[in-house]
């Protein structure tokens, strides 16, 4: 069986007007097997960038401390905060290093960007497991329900959502999506990024 | 002379007798209606071989039959499934009833079951007593009768959208307020053509056409509306009082 | 007199000990009685690509007249357009023995048709029909006919071109092409027809398809540059003789490694 299903789960993100979601499951299996509900799969990497990292667990717990301490070392030598942009170049530049031997992780990155004008910039990308990148406008994902969380999001999503409808839409994508994948879902948890606040939510799911 | 003796075989690489030719289907009953659509693109690997091969058709005024994965078994189910239908109007003087075409393609099917017909069906149209159905098979002939299912390439971008829309998944009414059972036509159909809009999208081996059969009960008014609407074209043969409809509509071709 | 049982029903062939002197019990498997009926497994002689389209008058349909053994180009002179009755053509890729197996097939069927004497002649359609059920047959008995045929023809002032293959898969559309033309000959011929179907001359789809014919000569190493097309009209069927495909090749001077080498 593929390494990128063996622990299951899955991740989205999508742009709304002057915010961002991000969502996931949190599911942890072995095969078929289901280990945890409580498992974490999203990250703070600032204030204002979250980090979805779906796939084999083990990598998911390595790679978020290699980020950390990459983030870290950035902040120092910059001494300013990271953007979204180069963040999501700098995932894909870690991931690249490991071209031949990768982490089975298919990052899912989404954040707001502040441009010199002070006006602010929703951002997403993902990359697959050797960091190529995915700029989308709209949305991304990842993971095992990702052909599910494709068909419901290109049917749901439209542009310029409000913080709140963006919410319910990420929401019943990902929740509809993982009923229909049996390596995710018990749970999800999703972000709501706005300019000046983060909202987290955790949400009900069905636990078959 | 050992060396005129060859024990080897030669190698042979048997022959496949199946092959996918993409494209998807889908099916939804209403309360008094039936939808049942298809797209009309027809591959093989990365190859278009048509933009137009029908995967849908009418069986009878009551009953359409949506055909979906190698297309030779698909052509030639149908076909054999038409000339056991002929059968019976000739020993019975009317048409089958759906529930008994449904039970007709199972045991066809399990007839095959050591060398299947590689084909999803489905199958819709409208009850003995006048309500909408929708009937699903596997290639071996297991089935069950549905509100709605959507099966072939994209099955899996559609089928959840449609568990959402149609089943209400993981919608809570306002209080004091309760889902419908059944969704009215215009709905179904917008529900229908943003399906296949959303898996021409994602989806490479689905595009080119959409065909929309719409099978409605005696005396219903949900024929009304249907009459107007564009790329529409009436199919019925019968006095039964089902009428039958096929919505053509263009999908994108890359 | 072979006294041999197991040898009968066999192909003669020195490789598989031609003097029986090995018992019965170790011979070779495959002997007359575990498998009496050989298969095609592969197909031997093969025949490329058959292009065919849609024009203003009918169909016009063509295929080169090479028959390869492997990469050797074993029969220079091969004909792959057959006409069935006044209305037909069909076209052919893959085995040639079992083309020409499905030459005799129609011929027979369109004489019984004849001698019933109903004045009723078998269409394109019909043709392709039966064709398609027989492909369909022998693909459910595991014993394919190995090949891809165009199926084109004119009647009843209808145009009918249809595509059926080893696997009974069958299909239609205004430009065809089976083998390396679906891949180098069916964007061409696409681009050319699609849309014109109903307005392009005899002489504008020959020049389509003498283009298709010169691209896949370039392209396909299976390939000849000497090739046959058949029209199918209200008039009835042509087959014209075999043509030579104009080429230049002096673009191969300036490539390293395909033209003449200097150093």
């Amino acid at each position: 069986m593929s390494i990128m299903e063996l622990n299951g789960g899955s991740v989205i993100a999508m742009v709304g007007k002057d915010c961002v979601a991000i969502a996931a499951d949190m599911r942890l299996g072995n095969q078929a097997l289901g280990i945890s509900s409580k498992f974490e799969r999203i990250f703070p990497v600032t204030d204002r960038i979250y980090l979805g990292l779906p796939g084999l667990a083990t990598d998911v717990a390595t790679l978020r401390e290699r980020f950390r301490f990459r983030v870290n070392m950035y902040t120092i030598k910059e001494e300013r905060e990271i953007q979204p942009e180069t963040f999501a170049h700098l995932v894909s530049s870690t991931l690249y290093e490991h071209r031949f031997g990768p982490y089975f992780i298919e990052p899912v990155m989404a954040g707001i960007s502040k441009t010199p004008s002070g006006a602010v910039k929703p951002f997403i990308a993902a990359t697959d497991l050797i960091g190529c990148l995915n700029f989308a406008k709209d949305f991304v994902v990842a993971g095992t329900a990702s052909t599910k969380l494709y068909g419901v999001a290109e049917g749901l999503w439209e542009p310029d959502l409000e913080p709140e409808d963006l919410f319910e839409t990420i929401s019943q994508t990902l929740l509809n999506a993982t009923d229909r994948d049996a390596f995710s879902g018990w749970g999800c948890i999703v972000h709501i990024i706005t300019k000046d606040k983060v909202v987290t939510r955790t949400l009900k799911g069905r636990m078959d | 002379m050992p060396d005129m003796v060859s024990i080897a075989q030669p190698i042979q690489q048997s022959f496949n007798p199946y092959t996918e030719n993409g494209g998807t289907i889908l099916a939804i009953a209403g309360a008094d209606f039936s939808v049942i659509a298809g797209d009309t693109r027809q591959s093989e690997g990365y190859n278009i071989q048509t933009r137009y091969a029908p995967k849908v058709f009418r069986l009878t005024d009551k009953a359409v039959l949506a055909v979906n994965g190698f297309a030779a078994d698909g052509n030639m189910f149908v076909k054999k499934v038409r000339q056991r239908l002929e059968w019976y109007r000739h020993a019975h003087a009317k048409d089958m009833p759906i529930r008994a075409i449904a039970r007709l393609i199972q045991t066809m099917l399990y007839a095959r079951r050591f060398f299947p017909y590689y084909v999803y069906n489905i199958l819709g149209g409208i009850e003995e007593d006048g309500t909408g159905a929708v009937y699903s098979f596997d290639p071996v002939g297991s089935y069950e009768r549905e509100a709605c299912r959507a099966a072939g390439a994209a099955q899996s971008l559609v089928q959840p959208f449609l568990d959402n829309q149609i089943y209400f998944k993981n919608q809570t009414p306002a209080p004091g307020t309760s889902f419908p059972a059944h969704l009215p036509l215009q709905t179904v159909l917008s529900l229908v053509i943003d399906s296949f809009t959303s898996a021409t999208e994602r989806h490479i081996e689905v595009g080119d056409g959409l065909e929309i059969y719409v099978v409605v009960a005696k005396g219903s008014t949900s024929a009304q509306g249907l009459q107007n609407l564009r790329g529409v074209q009436e199919l019925t043969a019968t006095d039964d009082g089902e009428r039958v409809f096929v919505v053509r509509r263009e999908l994108k071709k890359d | 007199m072979d006294h041999f049982p197991t040898n009968w029903g066999r192909p003669r062939n020195d490789a598989f000990d031609a003097y029986g002197t090995y018992p019965i019990a170790q011979r070779p498997k495959n002997d007359a009685f575990s498998a009496g009926v050989q298969h095609t497994q592969q197909p031997i002689v093969t025949g490329t690509s058959v292009l065919a389209i849609k024009y203003k008058d009918g169909i016009m349909m063509a295929a080169d007249n090479l028959a390869s053994y492997g990469s050797l180009a074993r029969f220079k002179d091969i004909q792959r357009l057959h006409a069935v009755g006044d209305n037909t053509v069909i076209g052919a890729g893959g085995d040639m023995s079992d083309f020409q197996y499905i030459q005799t097939i129609l011929d027979e069927l369109m004489i019984d048709e004849f001698t019933s004497g109903d004045h009723q002649t078998l269409g394109p359609a019909e043709i392709h029909e039966y064709l398609s059920q027989i492909m369909y047959a022998r693909r459910s008995k595991m014993n394919p006919l190995w090949n891809s045929l165009l199926v084109g023809g004119f009647k009843d002032g209808q145009r009918f071109l249809a595509y059926v293959d080893l696997l009974g898969t069958t299909y239609s559309a205004s430009t065809l092409a089976t083998g390396y033309g679906s891949y180098i000959a069916q964007p061409l011929l696409r681009k050319a027809v699609e849309g014109y179907e109903d307005v392009l001359t005899e002489e504008e789809a020959l020049k389509i398809i003498e283009n298709s014919m010169r691209v896949l000569y370039y392209r396909d190493a299976r390939s000849l540059n000497k090739y046959q097309v058949a029209t199918i009209t209200e008039k009835g069927v042509t087959i014209s003789e075999s043509r030579q495909l104009e080429t230049s090749w002096s673009f191969a001077e300036g490539i390293r490694g395909y033209g003449a080498q200097t150093q």
